[in-house]
């Protein structure tokens, strides 16, 4: 089951595009000739959950969840990222009527997707106008504290959709296998941005990790995060052009955080932003484990083998490694 | 060689005790060598898959990281309290390097890479005693030598900066090859063998790291 973003497009408005060089994946929108990052630029974020009940899962435990995700996302440690619950709401989470809403909605069409996020942009300077949310009633759901097996967990998909809603893309950290069914499983996930969801029942995905604090720290605590982090920058190759689309993942071997990002152009450089100071250990891999499309568009070369650098890249306080070239050979 | 003959003639003419007067100053430099040593492992881990709030996790690769034996140089300042004690100050630089040897990872064979290489510094003050009643020949004198000091290691590009302490003991000897008299300096040379307790610096574990130091030195007496 994956999990979609779809930006609303209406007019003046135009599709999200990853953000150039960060770790994680941003939202980014073309602006003149520079890409901006898609955010929100007003703080409390107000919304609106639908009053829809399923089964299993009332309007009440739906606004209980929604306002536990946005707890855990306006928690991390820095940013001036704030919602504000503005209660229940007979709209639909979808169409655009000057509110945010969350909510239930029948999508059987839909047989992959659990949850979508749609984006209304400023198109004069990429800020957020209106964001909505649907979670989808082909599947079963639940809000049991510990989980329940066969059924998915709302906090979790709400967790997931509220770092898209304030403009996070899909992080590649993490391992799949295809499935003879179709599809891929997910064997282990680094990141709750992760585009495929774990197993149902599963609740692993309330808590945020490593890679999507650093993407919340960027947006919305950069000063706090440029002060007391790092970043390494360079180059992946391979027969001696770049790789467009490479993920490299940066680990710090004494923290044990692990922050990703992506070669963003075609001369295949990356910059990972928001790492613990200190030496990290650099894997590149291409974007294998979910859809290519989930990521990036257009172009991405995933015909390489994963790799690491050839040295530890130290990321110091307040500034950057020197470059590094990975260079990776076709598979 | 010739100046070993010299200098031996010269420490029969005087006849002296060989041993660091009282209340005398002795300047030695010379190189240290220490041993490598382990700096910690860590597994690259991503969450399992499984129903509920954790599940066994999930090893992307493991990492096991060392700092490199390496050679440099030592100098040392020391004053003598009495003929037998002798309290010392010095400051090494060494430039080792942090290899690092990967393995488990399901997409990659198991590899060997470097970290950028160390700047170190240490500098330290310590007690030397000469063991009174052990003589090894006319001019050599075993010591025993224990101290601390602060260390400081810099990433090659010189862009971060890692602190810590430095704990040692271990025995030595020195061995005259020219005794003083009037404007004369005695001189000669020391080595010692230490163990070295290390806390900080490049450590990914927090733990304390042991290692060996061998150190060779030419002395001068003022």
């Amino acid at each position: 089951m994956t999990r979609a973003i779809a930006a609303l497009l209406v007019a003046a408005l135009s599709l999200a595009r990853p953000a150039p060089a960060d770790a994680y994946l941003k939202f980014g929108f073309r602006v003149g000739a520079t890409t901006v990052d898609v955010k929100w630029t007003g703080v409390p974020v107000r919304y609106f959950v639908n009053d829809r009940d399923i089964p299993g899962v009332t309007a009440a435990d739906m606004r209980a969840a929604v306002a536990r995700a946005a707890a855990t996302w306006q928690g991390v440690a820095g940013t001036t990222l704030r919602f504000e619950d503005q209660g229940l709401t007979a709209a639909a989470p979808v169409g655009l009527d000057g509110r945010n809403t969350l909510g239930f909605l029948d999508r059987p069409d839909l047989d992959r997707v659990l949850g979508a996020t749609s984006l209304l942009i400023d198109a004069s300077n990429g800020s957020l106008v209106e964001a909505d949310i649907f979670f989808n009633t082909r599947f079963t759901w639940s809000v049991a504290p510990q989980g329940e097996s066969g059924r998915v967990d709302v906090e979790s998909v709400v967790v997931h959709e509220l770092g898209h809603f304030v403009g996070l893309g899909h992080s590649a950290i993490g391992e799949t296998e295809p499935l003879a069914t179709g599809g891929r499983r997910v064997l282990g996930s680094g990141a709750v941005m992760f585009p495929i969801a774990l197993t149902p029942g599963a609740t692993a995905d309330r808590v945020l990790q490593d890679d999507d604090e650093a993407g919340v720290q960027d947006l919305y605590a950069p000063d706090a995060a440029n002060r007391t982090s790092g970043s390494v920058t360079g180059r992946v190759t391979k027969n001696g052009r770049g790789v467009y689309g490479a993920h490299v993942v940066a680990f710090h071997a004494e923290t044990g955080r692990m922050v990703g990002g992506f070669a963003l152009n075609a001369n295949g450089d990356f910059v990972i932003a928001g790492l613990d100071p200190g030496p990290h250990i650099l894997r590149v891999e291409p974007l294998d484990d979910a859809d290519v499309e989930s990521f990036l568009s257009g172009g991405v070369d995933v015909d390489f083998r994963a790799a690491y650098a050839p040295r530890m890249a130290v990321a110091p306080v307040g500034g950057s490694s020197g470059a590094i070239e990975i260079q990776v050979v076709p598979k | 060689m010739l100046c070993a003959l010299a200098s031996a003639s010269a420490f029969a003419q005087t006849g002296d005790t060989p041993s660091v007067q009282a209340h005398h100053v002795t300047v030695s430099g010379g190189l240290v060598w220490t041993s490598g040593y382990a700096i910690g492992d860590a597994n690259a881990t991503l969450r399992g898959n499984a129903v509920g709030p954790t599940a066994p996790p999930f090893t992307l690769f493991r990492a096991q990281s060392s700092v490199d034996g390496s050679a440099g140089v030592d100098a040392r300042v020391g004053f003598a309290i009495t003929r037998t004690l002798t309290v010392e100050g010095g400051l090494s630089y060494q430039q080792p390097g942090i290899t690092t040897e990967l393995s488990g990872d399901a997409e990659v064979a198991a590899a060997t890479i470097d970290a950028e290489q160390l700047s170190q510094y240490i500098v330290d003050i310590g007690v030397l005693w000469e063991v009174p009643r052990l003589k090894l020949g006319a001019r050599a004198r075993p010591f025993v030598i224990g101290g601390g000091g602060y260390l400081r290691q810099l990433y090659d590009e010189r862009t971060l900066v890692e602190t810590g302490s430095v704990y040692y003991a271990g025995a030595g000897l020195r061995y005259w090859l020219r005794g003083g008299d009037g404007l004369r300096r005695a001189f000669g040379l020391r080595g010692d063998a230490r163990a070295v307790w290390r806390r900080g610096g490049v450590e990914f574990e927090g733990d304390v790291r042991t290692m060996a130091a061998l150190r060779l030195a030419a002395f001068v007496e003022f």
